[in-house]
Formats: structure tokens, sequence, C-alpha cells
């Protein structure tokens, strides 16, 4: 019985544990408190039943209502018999939590605040895991199945993240339900009664069972495979890398998922949306634009320390009209012209609807939708836009560099200017927008500045990698110079601003990489961002600094062209005019995007396609020698090793002679004490070195080698097998066990013998007997060398093992539960 | 004339000298046993490492007439006791008897007062008088009364005896076999030696026409010459190594004495010297290890109820015991895993 209770601590813990993921979806940590409070008490409940030895179905029915005791408690109506017990009207009430919290998901994005409705259903779920964990692992003993709970836990996070969940909240949950596994199995093995290790010595009760050994290293390694694994695929690695480097920055991500406008962090969704390892369909747009720009969505133009964020749009209803920007700009020279889009939703859900700039008509979108005119994006708090179908007509402004110039700053003061020039100083930024905008004198001239900055000239390159865009981030994504639209952008509205020019982020769709007919295909790989702006008497001028071979889709205008493009129009920044500035003013960018219609692998950009081919080839043949380089290694080994003992065996050049026994004081006064000359020390060693050559010759020809047998007898059964009797190999093998026989036991070693020569001999004769096969193993990849290899990585092993087993044991001297033990 | 004492066995023989001397012996002991080169080297080998010579067979293969023909060749004292069941020990050793002349006990030597004394079926006497051969047998003098008599140089026990499974026979007593160096079978001749056994044997003796080609000093200088032969390390490590896996093997219930591992190597060193090599070489402690150490183990009762020999055994030590390196290297061995060659592994504690 004590086992069991110990085992329902040990499932509640597990079940918390379990719920760890669940603290990427909350803002605060109220739901654990609340959830220990409730788990806690279940156990307890169930605790209690046991220690009465009720019955199995009265201790599932106390953790119920024990469950409903603290709901009730954490949950109150305000009409319960002494706040514990629940009424009808607590259950109504409850039922009212469970309208709320459906309602709050609709509405919030993640991280969702402390929601009553929210931390209800998170209480009411964990706390019936605790129960049915409890269940499964104490009363029916299954704890494997207990994990099936667990992972409803692990999925919650799972669905509302579109992509990656933090990968910590997950090894922690894992490690519960290995913890449960390992408990409960201690457990069964104890009623066995004594327990023992491999070496029949009794095990301690502090010590970990040693039957469990293999099965806690499986598990490791599983909980390591799991997390690594990932890792190595490489398109999940910008995401869970991201996420691992995001957990605790608070900048809690979201997809576009049903978050509500505001309140989704467009940011986290961007990132989000391309570094998911498919390409989905997102939506498709026919408009009668020859070369549209980009689809926006919404707009950052809010600068805290944490860096950009977007704001809650307000606005009016779209059924009251929308407000033509032709009228509305006063001293306005750029030219428009109107065209119609269609936008067919596929796999969007957003409280944003996707539109090109200066909306002036909209049909399809119902009364239930806004437009903001300061972010210019249209908005929703009702409903979002999944497999919506909408269509609307727009102004395409295009401007010259020259029209652009004209545009003068606004003054200081200026409320609109202060509102959006605001930003937090970061010294790196200033002095390099100082730096870059110090001799311009235009708004327009500072901001190409700044743009014109971002090419691959200044070491600019595309890397999709989430960075937050604070102050600090931007400077160190300035120096990194490595980033992607989402740094880009920010990086380019924040030096903006800091050159005192108003300017936002504004988030979006490129206008799409593929076509299907008329309809521009834009899939998730489209997800952008981009800088906008303001410059007086145009309004928000956007501009795209991210470098386009990164982007799928990228547009550039002729205001803002491609710095990396091999044909630049600086002409026109320089003062040239640009008169015949087309409809859709993307001259220089124009064919980038078109040419990849062609490219399947999109977002791979043009920039590596002129080098592609003869890069890989040299790889290929580069990986394939170092292939061929590496399969020769033994061979090459087995030649070296050859070549040196040939060395020792070819010549004897030695003649001063050393008597060692007169010399060394240590040698015994027997005056049989053999008289070790150099001369014969060498012959010694020349025989050893001739033997060791044989025997190797002989394993890497398959001749058995066996460690009882005498040189003499190794010879006699070389020639046997191999069947060389009759040759001058036979005599050769003979030679060669007699020189390393009188080497090993003889006073005087065998001198004269050609050995370098027998070893020739041996070895022609095993060639010929030897099967073709035999022969090339013996010649490419000798088995004497791999043996060798192979023996040398036991016994490092074999030592390593040694060495953490002896660690291991050192340690277990200081294990708490010996401690424990020792101590009761 | 001084008898010649155990530590001064005379100056060694030049290796021709030596060769010469004892294919003599060998050729003239084949004289008389046919077809039995093998055992009869052993039996010399085991007289020229200062040993003594146990053979055990069935009735009727030659053993008499081995321990006899190896007597007759060497012309020294030669003594025979015939072990029966009422043999008394002081028949061995030898008795004081009152002289009435001098009126004092006078010391009659017994049978073992001998350069060589042939034993015949000596587990036919009781223990009793078996034990009267310990101490002459190791320490090469007899105490009787009191008083202490050296034996001279060389003395050899040959004995003889049959396989304790016959009826009528009293086994020796384990210190008793210890003393042995050597337990040699004879084994049935093969047909063509047994052919040649007829025709020689048929009309005459020929162990009556048998002439001594050598003698004692002769044979002490042999000895000498043993005795130098070189056992270098490697080789005195393996002997050790063979003797220590007896007495760990699991089959083992009694393993082999440190007198066996001296006594191995000594006759290792005459096999050496036999075959005209000055260094003792592991081969010949492998061909040893049978008749040196085979006699002097127990088996187990289990291994004794699996009718295990512990012939069989110490073969088998020796076919898994692999060779000490007197280089470090490292220890390769391909055999096939699946032959039921298992590498030896000691048992642990």
């Amino acid at each position: 019985m004590i086992g069991r209770r110990r085992l329902g601590l040990v499932a509640a813990s597990a079940t918390l544990l379990a719920s760890a993921p669940l603290s990427a979806i909350f803002e605060s940590w109220t739901w654990l408190l609340e959830c220990i409070l409730a788990v806690g008490l279940v156990a307890g409940a169930a605790m209690l039943a046991r220690t009465a030895r009720l019955p199995d179905w009265a201790q599932v029915a106390s953790m119920v209502v024990m469950l409903l005791v603290v709901l009730t408690w954490i949950f109150p109506s305000g009409d319960e018999v002494m706040s514990l017990l629940p009424s009808t009207r607590t259950f109504e009430y409850f039922g009212d939590l469970f309208t709320q919290a459906s309602a709050d998901t609709r509405s919030y994005g993640v991280p969702v605040p402390d929601r009553d409705g929210l931390l209800f259903v998170t209480v009411l779920g964990v706390g019936g895991c605790a129960v049915l964990v409890d269940t499964l692992t104490v009363i029916l003993r299954r704890p494997a199945l207990a994990g099936l709970p667990m992972l409803a836990i692990y999925s919650v996070p799972v669905a509302v993240y579109i992509d990656s969940v933090p990968a910590l909240p997950f090894v922690i949950g894992a490690a519960g339900f290995l913890w449960l596994l390992v408990a409960d199995n201690v457990d069964r093995v104890r009623r066995f009664g004594r327990r023992f290790t491999g070496d029949g010595r009794d095990v301690d009760v502090w010590e970990p069972s040693p039957l469990g050994a293999a099965g806690r290293r499986l598990a490791v390694v599983g909980v390591v495979a799991a997390v690594i694994l990932p890792l190595a695929v490489p398109s999940v690695t910008g995401g869970l890398l991201s996420r691992l480097t995001q957990v605790g920055t608070g900048s809690g991500a979201g997809g576009f998922g049903p978050g509500a406008g505001g309140r989704v962090n467009l940011f986290a969704s961007l990132s989000g949306q391309l570094t998911q390892n498919d390409t989905r369909e997102m939506l498709r747009v026919t408009t009668t634009e020859r070369s549209p720009f980009y689809l926006r969505l919404g707009v950052a133009d809010a600068v805290t320390v944490e860096g950009f964020s977007n704001r809650t749009p307000t606005g009016n209803s779209l059924s009251r009209g929308l407000p033509d920007p032709r009228r509305d700009s006063g001293t306005n020279e750029a030219t428009y012209r109107p065209y119609h889009a269609n936008v067919e939703i596929k796999d969007l859900n957003m409280a944003l609807a996707p539109i090109y700039n200066s909306v002036v008509d909209t049909d399809g979108l119902d009364g239930g939708w806004s437009y903001d005119s300061n972010q210019d994006v249209v908005f929703s708090t009702r409903t979002t836009t999944r497999n919506r179908q909408y269509s609307f007509d727009y102004l395409r402004a295009t401007y010259t560099p020259q029209q652009l110039r004209t545009a003068r700053s606004l003054p200081r003061n200026d409320e609109f200017r202060v509102r959006y020039t605001s930003v937090p100083k970061d010294k790196v930024v200033d002095d390099l927008v100082a730096t870059l905008t110090g001799g311009e004198r235009t708004d327009y001239d500072k901001v190409r500045a700044i743009y014109d900055y971002f090419s691959a000239d200044n070491g600019f390159s595309y890397q999709l990698q989430t960075a937050g865009t604070s102050g600090s981030d931007i400077a160190a994504f300035l120096t990194n110079k490595a980033g992607f639209c989402q740094q880009y952008a920010a990086a380019m509205a924040w030096m903006s601003r800091a050159a005192g020019v108003p300017a936002r982020v504004a988030f979006g769709f490129t206008r799409g990489s593929s076509r299907d007919g008329d309809a521009w295909i834009i899939t998730n790989r489209n997800a952008h961002a981009w800088a906008e702006v303001y410059l007086d008497g145009f309004g928000w001028v956007p501009f795209d600094a991210t470098p386009a071979a990164g982007v799928a889709g990228s547009t550039r205008s002729q205001w803002a062209p491609d710095t990396d493009a091999v044909d630049p129009l600086p002409s026109a920044s320089a003062g040239g005019a640009a008169p015949g500035a087309g409809p859709s003013a993307d001259a220089g960018g124009a064919d980038r995007p078109d040419r990849a219609f062609d490219d399947p692998s999109l977002g791979a950009g043009g920039a590596s396609l002129s080098s592609g081919p003869s890069a890989t080839t040299l790889w290929i043949i580069g990986i394939a020698a170092l292939i061929l380089a590496l399969l020769l290694v033994p061979a090459l080994r087995r030649v070296l090793v050859r070549r040196r003992r040939h060395a020792a065996t070819d010549t004897h050049t030695t003649t001063r002679t050393v008597t060692r026994a007169a010399d060394d004081p240590e040698a015994p006064g027997d005056s049989r004490a053999v008289t070790i000359t150099t001369e014969s020390a060498r012959a010694r060693a020349d025989a050893h070195a001739a033997w060791d050559e044989l025997i190797d010759t002989m394993i890497d020809y398959r001749v058995t080698v066996d460690p009882t047998e005498t040189p003499r007898h190794t010879a006699q059964r070389l020639v046997r097998e191999a069947e060389l009797s009759g040759s001058p190999a036979a005599d050769s093998a003979a030679l060669l066990g007699r020189a390393e026989e009188r080497a090993r036991y003889a006073r005087e070693p065998l001198r004269g013998g050609e050995l370098t020569r027998a070893l020739a001999l041996v070895r022609k004769g095993l060639s010929r007997t030897a099967t073709r096969r035999d022969r090339l193993v013996a010649a490419l990849m000798p088995p004497s060398v791999m043996l060798r290899w192979r023996l040398g990585a036991a016994d490092a092993s074999a030592r390593w093992i040694g060495t953490f087993g002896r660690a291991r044991d050192a340690m277990s001297r200081w294990s708490p539960r010996r401690l424990l033990a020792r101590a009761r | 004339m001084t008898t010649p004492t155990w530590d001064e066995p005379g100056g060694p023989l030049p290796s021709e000298e030596f060769r010469a001397a004892t294919d003599a012996i060998m050729a003239n002991i084949e004289r008389v046993i046919e077809g039995k080169e093998a055992t009869v080297r052993l039996a010399l080998a085991v007289l020229l490492s200062e040993g003594h010579l146990l053979i055990e067979d069935v009735p009727g293969v030659g053993k008499t007439k081995l321990a006899k023909a190896l007597a007759r060749s060497i012309d020294c004292s030669v003594r025979r006791i015939q072990f029966t069941p009422d043999l008394l020990p002081s028949d061995v050793t030898g008795v004081s008897v009152y002289n009435q002349e001098t009126r004092d006990f006078e010391f009659k030597p017994g049978a073992v007062f001998a350069n060589l004394v042939v034993g015949d079926e000596i587990n036919r006497a009781s223990p009793k008088t078996q034990s009267a051969l310990l101490e002459c047998m190791e320490e090469r003098q007899v105490t009787v009364d009191g008083t202490t008599y050296e034996l001279q140089a060389p003395f050899m026990v040959i004995a003889t005896q049959n396989p304790i499974e016959m009826e009528g026979t009293y086994p020796l007593p384990e210190a008793q076999r210890d003393r042995f160096t050597a337990r040699i079978a004879m084994g049935y001749p093969d047909p063509r030696a047994e052919l040649a056994m007829l025709g020689a044997h048929g009309s005459l003796d020929p162990l009556s026409t048998l002439r001594a080609v050598s003698d004692a000093s002769l044979v002490r200088r042999l000895i000498a010459t043993v005795r130098d032969v070189h056992a270098a390390d490697a080789v005195q490590q393996y002997a050790i190594a063979l003797v220590t896996a007896t007495r760990e093997a699991p089959e083992i219930r009694l393993g082999a004495s440190p007198r066996s591992t001296l006594q191995l190597l000594r006759t290792a060193k005459a096999v050496a010297a036999l075959e005209g090599r000055d260094y003792v070489l592991p081969d010949d402690l492998q061909t040893l290890a049978v008749p040196v150490l085979a006699h002097r183990i127990i088996p187990t009762t289990d291994a004794q109820m699996n009718r295990r020999t512990t012939d069989a055994i110490v073969a088998e030590i020796v076919h898994r015991l692999p060779l000490p390196h007197e280089r470090s290297r490292s220890p390769y061995d391909t055999r096939p895993s699946g032959d039921g060659r298992a590498r030896y592994e000691p048992r642990g504690h």
C-alpha cells in the first residue's frame, strides 16, 4: 500500500510536469498555481482513500469529487454551500465559463492573459488528466497508457501554435512521463523481493535498479533524439532554433491563427509562416494590374523598447465608404491609376483582410469589416477571412524620385511627425544614421541613403532566423548584416525614424511567385514585411530593403530600385529623369520574379543560379574524392606498416658491440648472464618485426591466427592450410617461424636469415592460393588494419566504460537516496 | 672412490657427444621396444631431468621391458623390486640387523640403494609399503632408525603399474604420485611394430643380449648438459601459466603442485637437449604437459561422472591457454568462434 501511495504522488507530479508546455500559451503563471492546487488536492484525496483502503471505484470517485470541490472553490459563483459544495447555480456558472472560454479562444492570440474561462478549462483539463493518470497508473497499473492524457495536454499548445512549441517544456513533460514509468517499474520489481545486480550482489535500497539501466538509457536517448532530430532536418531548424532562442524573451509568437487582429503579433506570425516546412497556398489574387505590388495586411507603427509592434486597428465600418487619396492629399503629385482586384482566400484565417494600397471600394466584405485610415488596413472584430472571397477597387500610386524629392520635411513639432518618428535612442543605430544621411537634404534622399545601405556591396545577406526588432536587436542586425524581411523592414523603418522621417513596418504578401492563369498564387512563402515612409504630400511610400534574392515574388519600384540588381538605376536617384515611368514602375526588378516562376525552389533566389551547377559539381567531385581517400586509408596504413617493418628487417648496419651485462650495475652477478649485444638485440627485433608482418599477412589472407600456438606450429599450420607445401614459400614460412622462435626463446637469435625475402615469398605464395576476392580485400581493406583499429576502439571504449563506472560509483556515495536510507 | 653428489654432476658435454650418447641409449632400448620412439625418448628425458618415471598401462604392453631395457642400457647399479601385497617398507629401504660378531646393529641397505630402481606393479603393494619410497624419491636419501643414508647419483625410480580399475590394487597416494615426474602410457603397438616384435622375440629374448652403452658418470654429465639448457622468461612464464591453469580450471579439484612446475621445466630442458637445442620452446612444454601434469591432478566429481580423463582436461588447458608474449602486442585471435574452442577463462573467486 505504501508503494501505491508513493506511486500516486509520482503520478500527480508527472501530470504537473507534463503540463509544462502550457506555459507557452499563458502570459502569467496563475494557471500553474491553480493547477498545482487542483492536482495536489486530487492526489491527496486519492491518498486518503488508499489509506482508508477504499475500493478502487471509491478512489476514483474521491478524486472526481475533490476536483469538483477544488473547481468550485477556485471559480465560485457566489452561491455555494460553505463556498465549497457546488449548487445548481455553480454548474450554470461553469457553463458560462465554458462559453466564455470558447469565446476567448476565438478572440485571443497566444500568449493569452488570465481569463477566468480559460483558467477554468485549463484547471479542469489538467485536474481531469491527474485523475486519469492516477487511475491508469496506480489502480490499473498501466502507466504507459497514462502517456495518452499527458500527450493530450501537450497537444494543446501544439494546436494553438502553428509552428513548433518550445523544446524545453517538452523535455520536462517527457521527463515526467519517464519518471512515472521508472517509479512504476521499481515498485513492481521491489515486489519480487530482493533486487540483484548482475554480479550477484544485493542492490541497496538507495541504488537505482540495475535491471532498469538499459531502459533508462533508452529513455534518455529517446528524449534526446526527439529534441535533436528536428534540428538535423534543415527546414525545421529555423523554427525550433528560433523557438529555443525565444524562450524567456517574452515575445510570444502566434501563427496566422484564429487570434483576432490587434492581439496577434504580426512579426511572430510572419516568421512562423516563413519557417514552416511545407508550402501552403494561402490565397489567390486576380487583378487588372499587369505587375502588382505587395498585398498589405497589417502595420506595425508603435515603437517601444521592445521594438516595433502592431496596434489594434480602429476605424469605421466599410459600409460607410472609403477615403480617396486623390482627393485627400492636397499637393499630391503622384500618378494614380485605378485597378480592380479579386481575392479568393484559400487558407488564411485572420481578422485582417489582405488588400492592395489605397482601396477605394470593396465588394464581398460585409458590415463586419472596418477600415483603419491611419494604418490603411481592413480589419474585423467579429469575423475572419476564412474561406472568404471578395473584390475591391484600388488606386496604384507611382512616383518618380524627382517628384518625391519635392516633398518637404514636416515641422519638428508636428504631431504626426512626433508620433511616427519616436524611437528609443540607440547609439550604434543613431551613429550609422548620422553617417549615412549627413549630406542629404530632402527626406527622400535621406531615406534612399538608408535604403541603399542595405545592399550586398555592404555585406548584407538574406538569412531566415528570428530575432527581435528592439534597438539592440537592430544594432546587432546592422553588425551581423544577415537577416530576413522583418529585420530589414524594421531596421529601415527604425533608421528612417532616427533620421526624422516618419516610418512604419507594413506586413502582407509579395505579389506571389507563380500564376495560375490570371491569378497570382500566394503561399506562406510569400509572407513579407517592408518599410513604409511618410513623405509629405505623397502619403506612405513603400520601401522594400530586403535583398530580392531572399524574397519569393519580390518587386521593386522606380523610387526604390533593387540595390543589388545587375543593372541598377542609380541614375534615377542621382537626378536623372525617368520620364517614361510606366504604369507599374518596377522596371528594375520586374524580371526577377518572372524568372523565378520557372524555378520551383522559391526563396532560393536567382543569385545562386549563376554559380550553382559548377559549384555543385565541384562539391560532388570533392566529396567523392574525400570518400575515395578515406577508403584508401586502411590500405595506405598497411603499406606504411609493412614498409617500416621491412626497413627493420632489411639492413644490418650496426657493428658496434656493447656488452650490457658489464655496464649495467643492476645485472645479476651470475656468470652465465646473457650478454646482450646491440647486434643480437637488433636481430631479435628484426625477427619480431618479420613475425608481426607474417601474422598480419596471415590475417589479411584469412588464415586463422591462434594465440595458443607456438611460432613453430603457426608456421607449420600456415603451410598446411594455405597449401604452400613444396613451394619456396613453405621454407620461408618455416624460416620465419624459426627466427621468431629463436628470437623469443633462445640465448642467441637467428642471424643472417633473409627475412624480407622470406616475407615476400610467403606473401606471394598466399596470394597465389587465395581467391580473387581475398586478394582484393587484402590489398584494399586489409583485415589486419581493420582488426587492430577495432581492437583499439574496443580498448578505448572499455577504458571509458571503466572510468565512467568508477566515477558513477564515486558519485553514488553522495546519492541522496543513499544518504536518506542511512539517516533512516 | 668418492661418491658423486647431486650438486656436482660433472661438466656438461658438447652437443655432438651429447647427441651420440643419447642416440646410443635410445637405439639400444629400441632394440627391445619396437615402434615406441616417443615413449622411449620421454623415458630418457625423465632420466636426464633427474626425475622418476611411472609407466602405466594394461598388462602385457611392455612396461617392465621398457624399464629393464633402460636400466640395462646404462652400466650402473640396478635393483628390482616386485611389489606384492605382503611387501614391507623395510624391504624397500633396508633394515638394521644385529651383528653378533660386532655386537652391534648393522644397516642392511634395501632395494632403493641403486642408481636405477625398477619397481614392478607398484600399486599392488599396500600404501604403507608404497610410502617407503616417499623420502628417497624426493630427497634422495633414506632414514632408518634415525640414521640418514645418502643415495647415489643418478637415482631414478622406474615404476610400472596397472590402471587402478584392475582388481587387487591400491591406488598410489597423492604425495607419491606427485613425486613421479612423468607418467607415460605404453599403448598398443601398431601392427607393423607388433610384427617386428614377433620376429625379434620369437626365438630369443633380446633383453638378455642387451649391452650397456653408457655408465653412471656419463649419465651425470648428460644431466649436467640438460641443466645448462636455456629457458627464456617467456617459457618459464608459460610453464607457470600452465600449472596455474590446472589449479584454476573448474573441472579440477586439486591442481598441480609447484614441484610439478619445476619438473615440467626440467623435463622440457631434457626434451630440448634430446632434440639438439640449447633452449626450451613452448612446444616442449605443450608436449610434456599431459605426461608431467595429468597424473597429479584430481578432477572434480562432476568431471569424473562425465568420464573426463585428466589427460583430456590437461590437453584442453594446453589448447586454450594463450602463449605469454614477452612483447606487448594486441592479442590477435582470429580463430572461428563456433568450433567449441572457447578461450580459456580463469574461474573467479
